[in-house]
């Protein structure tokens, strides 16, 4: 190094090259080796569902998630190293990672800033870029060196030779061509630093939740003829929705209401496009448009799944099937079901792996109507319950967890949809009842035949000067009646909800209690009507003044 | 000349390079600190090199956070007097330069469609009030009128045009030469809070607790080999977001169950505990980091039921008990810490050993000797269904309600129940009932109920009320 520094500036340059230069030899911290994880060798994919008390997935909106591990087999040199995790699902919850296998980690990082056109752009402002400038006539590119003087607010300037000019407002096509991508990526990279003070090989599990997965139960029930029992089958159906697959994956899906914490964001880059906005491009031929407000839009507070959703194409156009049947056990207070063979979580897929297959399981149909209070002209139609019990003696008798339903029967060699219900999530020994909907067979039709006021026993209370509280009792006389359309005897039940208080006090039907509520069950003929009338008392407050 | 001519050519790199992104301050001679809040606040000490002469100067300060306060903007340096410190915002944007130019004259190229050639004429800016009217000898014209191709070239960027936002400090120094100046502001946009991974093992009621500090920084600057120190607690912002309003936020369920009294070793700065980062780090944006700050093995945790009747109503169906773990932050048989606020992840093992995720709860700021109770979740097989069997008037304003509670246990093991009914005002008196209740507070009655393995129970009890 035979320099002949002249200036102060050499001088320094020097002393910082030299500084450089010992840095890197003795490998102090702050100097990290980039290294890639190898590909996972060995997946396991846990989907949790969306919360909710029953009913399908929505392909369109995944709202359940999934703990993802994966192992990975990699190689740390000594000394400090960024270990990066590539292929990790877009729906990642970065908090919620875990990394074991490693030596002590000295921190996990995870790098949203993502590579888009804009970012590029903003990455290279201050920095040599070269401009392209295509004469529509000639063909010939024109290429000039420049600098990027600015992005603010989506417009962007630049300085050549020539002097100060603004991206695309020309009307000339132009461009930016860059050196490099300025250290940014296409998705967010996990990566965790480590230090050791020789080289080693590890094998590595990595942990993480993950958003954009979903699953449900879906029932199918076939009635036999009679409508007496019904063969039951279920199926597991599990989405992912995020853009990378995990293929020859162990598979689990975890059935019961688990907390989940919201409110915790994280650091997303949209990935916003360069808008090229220019000066004020009024023309002569332009009419003025009013002036109008737009609502400031909140599109940093959507979750990355929301983001990818709706930039994404439709996902999830594949359906597959599989013959296996899953295996539940006990998680805690949770149930999990384990599909026995590996199987792929494709990226935008919905899987579907049986759940269970129960034959002959005895079903019994009831028609249902409620009725508030003092009903008065109210004319309905009934709903259909399915009932039964799930417990050995009904054929059932194992955790059912929420999904849907879809009740069949036959008519001769075809099949009809009988009615869908949600259903939540049933424990053992727990009384089931489907509501397959309202049926115009069976209609309801609530009279008031009469109001009697008890002011002969009426109350008065002072409650200021002026101002008094008046009971009275009061006593409804109610009629109703319940046609059955229908060619066969149905069993019905309606059932009551009174104010506070109140109570029926005579009825020319059996009256019973059923779960605090009151409750008539009843046999309505084939083809016939039959006619309830009962009384419900209760006292009625109010303020007079005098 | 050759070599020389080799060094300058790097001095010219090296010098454009640095001096681009801070014209007054090397980043060479750079040193950070970032004290992180946790409520989206930050004090950053940016101490630097800062080459001045004597008498008055401008330094600009470029690469400050993008959200700095500057109202809360300090500089401190040796034998240096601030003048006024200025936060420019008008930014660099084609519509402000062109805006800037009005009663100026730019430089337009048009170009012939036809043939490619350019003419180059200079122009006078009128006005930019919904397009560009311009006047060019003695014509008026429209920019880009006909929507033919015409190139707009300005000399230079007015001087307070930036294109991110730049902080400016005029300053007289009484010397000239180089000497270390601190920079300190608060700004928004860096936060952090606590991520705890609970490992529980079923067989021996043993917990396993890792915490990490997870900081996100969305200020839209990096800090590169800042020394870091993240506060445990909430100090008051009278501008931007209050930090508490006096009031914490009623949750559904409290997770502290008795507050603790001990002290740990842990740093403190007045009421607030410090955690720094043992190392520098690169706090760059958009990143989230998380650093361990924890990790405890084998302390002993309860797991159990308890369900919470809002008020004396009934409900449709059953419904399921919360699945609750609760352990200690005492320093005996506990984690031993303190707790910054954050989110606690359970995890539990499968048949096949993996750990698998059960649900997860919020923590507060949990002094040391605390006892915590974290509901994870619903018990899929212990539910409970309260029911209003009678409601009476006894008075015009008392009321006596029956209430029966059915517990169900599908589980093939006993379990007992907290079985909690709220809504009693205080005023509600329980007159009768099938097992014996703990007044919790005025507002809630407890009843510890046993359910056999695979098996119900049933709970009864008479309130009566007044209002």
């Amino acid at each position: 190094m035979r320099h002949a520094c002249g200036s102060v500036h050499c001088i320094i340059a020097m002393l910082a090259w030299v500084q450089s230069a010992t840095a890197a030899l003795s490998d102090v911290p702050g100097t990290p080796v980039d290294v890639l994880a190898g590909a996972p060798t060995d997946v396991s994919v846990t989907v949790y569902r969306a919360p909710r008390s029953g009913g399908s997935i929505d392909l369109d909106e995944l709202q359940g998630f999934a703990l993802v591990s994966e192992t990975r087999t990699v190689h740390i040199p000594a000394g400090e190293s960024r270990l990066r995790f590539d292929g990790v699902a877009d729906g990642i919850e970065p908090a919620s990672a875990i990394v074991t296998g490693l030596p002590p980690i000295i921190e996990k990082n995870r790098d949203a800033e993502l590579l888009s056109p804009a970012a590029l752009v903003a990455a290279a402002v201050g920095k040599p870029v070269v401009l392209l400038r295509t004469n529509k006539k000639t063909g010939v590119v024109e290429q000039l060196r420049g600098t990027i003087k600015s992005d603010a607010g989506g417009g962007v300037l630049y300085e050549t030779a020539d002097g100060i000019e603004a991206l695309r407002c020309s009307g000339l096509p132009e461009t930016f061509s860059f050196s490099s991508v300025m250290g940014l990526a296409a998705t967010p990279s996990l990566s965790v630093l480590v230090r050791t003070p020789r080289e080693v090989t590890a094998t590595v599990t990595l942990s993480y939740l993950s958003g954009g997965f979903d699953w449900a139960a879906d029932y199918v029930a076939m009635l036999a003829p009679d409508s007496s029992t019904m063969d039951l089958g279920a199926w597991v159906t599990l989405a992912n929705g995020n853009g990378v697959g995990f293929p020859a994956a162990h598979t689990q899906v975890v059935a019961g209401r688990l907390n989940r914490e919201t409110g915790v964001y994280e650091p997303v880059e949209h990935g916003m496009t360069i808008l090229a906005s220019c000066w004020p491009r009024g023309s002569t031929s332009d009419t003025p448009m009013p002036a109008y407000l737009v609502r400031a839009d909140d599109a940093a507070r959507m979750s990355m799944p929301m983001m990818k959703a709706m930039l994404a194409p439709a996902p999830a156009a594949e359906v597959v099937v599989t013959a296996q049947r899953v295996q539940q056990e006990q998680l805690g207070d949770l149930k999990l079901y384990r599909v026995p063979e590996r199987t792929t979580v494709a990226s935008r897929q919905s899987k579907q792996v049986r759940l269970l297959d129960q034959s002959a399981v005895p079903v019994t149909f009831v028609y249902r109507a409620d009725l508030f209070d003092a009903a008065d002209g109210v004319s309905l139609a009934a709903n259909l319950l399915l009932r039964t019990k799930n417990d050995a003696a009904h054929h059932l008798g194992l955790p059912l967890p929420s999904g849907h339903a879809a009740i069949f029967a036959s008519d001769g060699d075809a099949r009809v949809l009988v009615g869908e219900s949600d259903v939540r999530d049933l424990a053992l020994d727990e009384d089931v009842e489907w509501d397959l909907g309202s049926r115009a067979d069976v209609q309801v039709t609530a009279v008031k035949e009469r109001t009697n006021i008890d002011t002969a026993h009426a109350k008065v209370l002072p409650l200021v000067p002026g101002v008094s509280l008046r009971s009275v009792g009061v006593s409804d006389g109610e009629r109703i009646e319940i046609t059955n359309g229908r060619s066969s005897d149905i069993q019905f039940e309606l059932r009551l909800q009174l104010p506070d208080g109140a109570g029926v006090v005579r009825a020319d039907h059996a009256l019973v209690t059923k779960n605090g509520r009151p409750l008539f069950s009843l046999t309505i003929p084939a083809n016939g009507a039959v006619t309830v009338r009962y009384q419900v008392e209760h006292t009625a407050n109010r303020l007079i003044r005098h | 000349m050759g070599m020389r001519g080799n060094c300058l050519g790097l001095v010219c790199c090296l010098a454009a390079c640095t001096m681009t992104f801070a014209p007054h301050a090397p980043a060479a001679d750079r040193s950070l600190s970032v004290t992180i809040y946790n409520d989206d606040l930050a004090l950053i000490q940016d101490r630097r090199d800062i080459e001045v002469t004597g008498g008055k100067q401008r330094i600009e300060f470029q690469d400050v956070s993008a959200q700095i306060r500057p109202e809360t903007v300090s500089l401190a340096a040796a034998d240096l007097s601030i003048v006024e410190q200025n936060f420019d915002f008008d930014l660099l944007t084609p519509a402000k330069l062109m805006e800037k130019a009005v009663g100026q004259d730019i430089t337009i190229v048009r170009v012939n469609p036809a043939t490619g050639a350019e003419t180059r004429e200079q122009a006078r800016v009128l006005a930019t009030n919904g397009g560009v009217v311009l006047k060019i000898g003695q014509r008026i014209e429209v920019l880009r009128d006909d929507g033919l191709p015409v190139r707009v070239i300005f000399d230079k960027v007015p001087d307070n045009l930036r294109a991110r936002p730049t902080l400016s400090v005029t300053v007289d120094s009484r010397r000239s030469g180089t000497r270390p100046a601190t920079l300190s502001y608060l700004t928004p946009g860096l936060g952090w809070r606590a991520d705890y991974v609970a490992l529980y093992d079923e067989a021996n009621n043993k917990i396993d607790v890792q915490g990490w500090v997870t900081l996100t920084n969305t200020s839209g600057t990096t800090y590169a080999d800042a020394q870091t120190l993240l506060v445990a607690g909430s100090p008051t912002q009278v501008d931007g977001a209050p930090a508490q309003m006096g009031f914490r936020a009623q949750r559904a369920r409290p997770a502290l169950q008795s507050a603790g009294t001990e002290s740990g070793n842990r740093e403190q700065l007045g009421d607030y505990y410090l955690y720094p980062l043992a190392e520098r780090t690169t706090i760059a944006n958009l990143q989230t980091k998380q650093v361990s700050f924890l990790d405890v093995r084998g302390v002993p945790a309860e797991h159990g039921y308890e369900f919470r009747n809002a008020w004396l109503g009934t409900a449709d169906q059953a419904q399921s008990a919360k699945s609750v773990y609760s352990f200690s932050t005492s320093a005996h048989a506990g984690l031993g810490d303190q707790l910054p606020a954050g989110i606690v992840r359970f995890y539990l093992r499968d048949k096949r050993g993996a750990p698998q995720f059960i649900g997860e709860s919020r923590i507060d700021h949990t002094p040391m000797g605390s006892t915590l109770s974290l509901a994870t979740g619903d018990a899929f097989d212990v539910k409970v269904r309260s029911t209003v069997e009678k409601r009476t008037r006894l008075a015009t304003f008392d009321w006596q309600t029956d209430m029966r509670y059915e517990l169900s246990n599908a589980l093939p093991r006993p379990v007992v129940v907290t079985v909690l009914q709220g809504g009693l005002w205080g005023d509600a008196r329980i007159s009768a009932e099938s097992q014996k209740s703990v007044r919790r507070s005025a507002d809630v009655a407890e009843w510890q109920v046993s359910v056999p393995a695979n098996g119900k129970a049933s709970l009864t009890a008479t309130f009566v009320t007044r209002y």
